[in-house]
């Protein structure tokens, strides 16, 4: 009988610090760990507690894995003070992840927001590496202040790849950071793409307030629901749909998520919050 | 088939003695005599004179749940072995329970391991309930006081007759009966005995039907979740979020889990939670889906009357009453489901 609460564990190679409050984890699992982009794993810290976690690298990498952790709370806190060397556990993956055979030969749109980057970039990754198989591929991220822009190394090389087209803003832009993108919330870069919105995907991930005017502003440019892809985050400590914290009406967040469509959950309770 | 009550405890005791069939321990009611009423609870049986079980009158203070599903538990030990059971004398509500938690727990997409475990090494022998005590209600959301599946053997005693009426329900039941006549006498029931059974099981159903007369309602529970805030605020008003009701619960089986790793080995420890409390569904960063407690109130309801029914094809209320008897504030759920749907 396999024991789901099993852990992998791995060591931390190399770590990020992306921006004040952000950082990047690069761990080396003992087994390589298998996942599809979106699902997540439980991220644990001996002796102090878990938490559930996308993985931001591509899914075609199994070997290693990177992890873009937000300082934000009690597990976090103790996250951001471990050194390259340092032991940590993996459970999962868990949950259903995005969908990409669907996105085939589509335009995909991808939203994401702060930390919700980390996510959407495991998807970029993903779908750049293989990337004739898509009509085109629109990234359209945000953040408070420039220099809260996590991933700022890689974005001219991301730029530089054809089919894709890689839009940031930011919210504000303080008198001693420079910045010569677009200002305002992440839904006004979707003044500045031409796409038909008929059929083709797109994702939206980022803190709670983005999800839900980032969903409005997607279905107002047109998409439908069944096309518009959110990656729910919900308190999980099971991760396979035991613990039900994560219960959102009849669904559960963890198992039949992170990754839902908007017209799956759309009647559901308090989605938003 | 019928065994005299007598013959029933003279097999517990060689049972344990001699292990038979590797058994070597027994769970049964217990009653403990307090001055206002009788109340019920599991122990260990042992062969003390002075200890009063009984199997047959009406479910225990604690849930069936806290000796399959334990408050607290190593989850990550590759290891687990316990020692093989008997828990006798539960009953119909706590039996229904334990069906929701097997699909809860032992499913297509996971199988907590120590809840398999507990629950292949325990023979379950039921009984029927041949009193109410004042919070059952198993008649409100379709239950019986008497069990019908998920038993490996039912006893129904009847009046003031000695023995029980004892039918298997499962080829577990059936080979332990063999196993029984081994040692005792299990002879053929009289003629009367099944009219007999029946007759008791529509009183005891009878009076529950009286006594929750006023509490009457449908299963049609969908109205819980249109119910207006102002309603919900009212009625949980006296509520202080204490969890007691879903602690006691038989279906309630949500947790928190806790690292305690040391040294080399991850250790994952599960401990009960509950969703009255202020930071069960609270996220990094602080935000709650339900922050205010008629919120939380709330959810308990919808969750035993929409969310099981859409996980496990059934509702998470047994009709136990057991949320009632535990309750501080002394709400009766039988009265806020009824004022709410």
């Amino acid at each position: 009988m396999k024991n789901p609460f099993e852990v992998i564990p791995g060591k931390i190679f190399e770590i990020i610090q992306e921006s004040p409050l952000i950082k990047t984890l690069r761990i080396r699992p003992e087994k390589s760990i298998k996942f599809k982009t979106g699902q997540f794993v439980e991220l644990s810290i001996p002796g102090i507690g878990e938490g559930p976690f996308t993985p931001s690298s591509s899914h075609f990498v199994s070997n290693t894995m990177d992890i873009t952790i937000m300082k934000t709370g009690f597990v976090t806190d103790h996250v951001h003070e471990l050194q390259v060397g340092d032991r940590v556990g993996i459970r999962g993956p868990y949950g259903k992840g995005y969908p990409i055979e669907k996105f085939k030969n589509k335009d995909v749109v991808i939203m994401g927001g702060g930390v919700g980057l980390a996510p959407t970039r495991s998807l970029f990754l993903t779908l750049i590496d293989e990337v004739d198989n898509y009509k085109s591929i629109t990234f359209l991220g945000g953040a408070k202040t420039p220099k809260d822009f996590i991933y700022k190394d890689a974005i001219s090389k991301w730029r530089k790849i054809d089919r894709v087209n890689f839009l940031r803003t930011v919210d504000l832009v303080p008198e001693d950071q420079k910045w010569d993108e677009n200002t305002g919330v992440v839904t006004t870069l979707l003044e500045k793409i031409d796409i038909d919105p008929k059929n083709n995907p797109s994702v939206v991930c980022g803190p709670p307030i983005m999800m839900k005017f980032g969903t409005f502003a997607l279905k107002d440019y047109g998409f439908t629901d069944e096309n518009i892809y959110l990656s729910m985050e919900k308190k999980m400590y099971c991760g396979f749909g035991e613990c039900r914290h994560c219960v959102i009406g009849k669904y559960y967040a963890c198992k039949d998520g992170p990754v839902f469509t908007y017209e799956m959950i759309k009647n559901e309770e308090a989605i938003w919050e | 088939m019928i065994i005299r009550r007598e013959d029933l405890f003279l097999f517990f005791n060689r049972c344990i003695s001699e292990k038979i069939d590797n058994y070597e321990e027994i769970l049964l009611p217990k009653k403990n005599n307090k001055k206002d009423e009788a109340q019920f609870s599991f122990i260990k049986y042992n062969n003390d004179k002075k200890i009063e079980y009984d199997l047959e009158s009406f479910r225990t203070i604690d849930p069936i749940k806290t000796f399959f599903y334990l408050s607290r538990e190593n989850v990550s030990s590759t290891n687990i072995h316990s020692k093989k059971r008997i828990i006798a004398g539960i009953k119909a509500c706590d039996l229904k329970a334990l069906n929701i938690l097997d699909k809860a727990l032992i499913n297509e997409d996971f199988i907590d391991p120590a809840y398999k475990n507990l629950r292949d090494n325990t023979l379950i022998i039921s009984t029927d309930c041949n009193q109410i005590t004042d919070s059952c209600h198993c008649n409100l959301v379709g239950g019986k006081p008497y069990a019908e599946s998920n038993y490996d053997i039912n006893l129904s005693k009847v009046n003031n007759n000695d023995y029980y009426y004892i039918v298997a329900g499962s080829e577990k039941g059936k080979k332990f009966i063999d196993t029984i006549k081994d040692h005792v006498a299990v002879n053929d029931a009289p003629n009367d005995v099944v009219s007999l059974v029946e007759e008791n099981r529509k009183d005891i159903f009878n009076k529950l039907e009286k006594e929750n007369k006023e509490f009457y309602h449908t299963d049609n529970f969908k109205e819980l979740k249109n119910k207006n805030e102002k309603l919900w605020i009212e009625n949980s008003e006296a509520c202080v979020g204490c969890g007691a009701c879903t602690n006691i619960c038989p279906t309630c089986y949500c947790f928190i889990l806790n690292d305690e790793t040391e040294a080399e080995k991850f250790v994952k420890v599960r401990s009960y939670d509950s969703c009255q409390y202020h930071g069960y569904a609270r996220v990094a960063g602080g935000d709650s889906p339900r922050a205010k407690m008629h919120q939380r109130f709330r959810n308990r309801y919808l969750c035993k009357f929409s969310y099981f029914d859409s996980n496990f094809d059934e509702i998470g209320c047994v009709g136990c009453g057991r949320c009632i008897d535990a309750c501080a504030a002394e709400i009766d759920f039988r009265k806020v489901v009824k004022e709410l749907s």
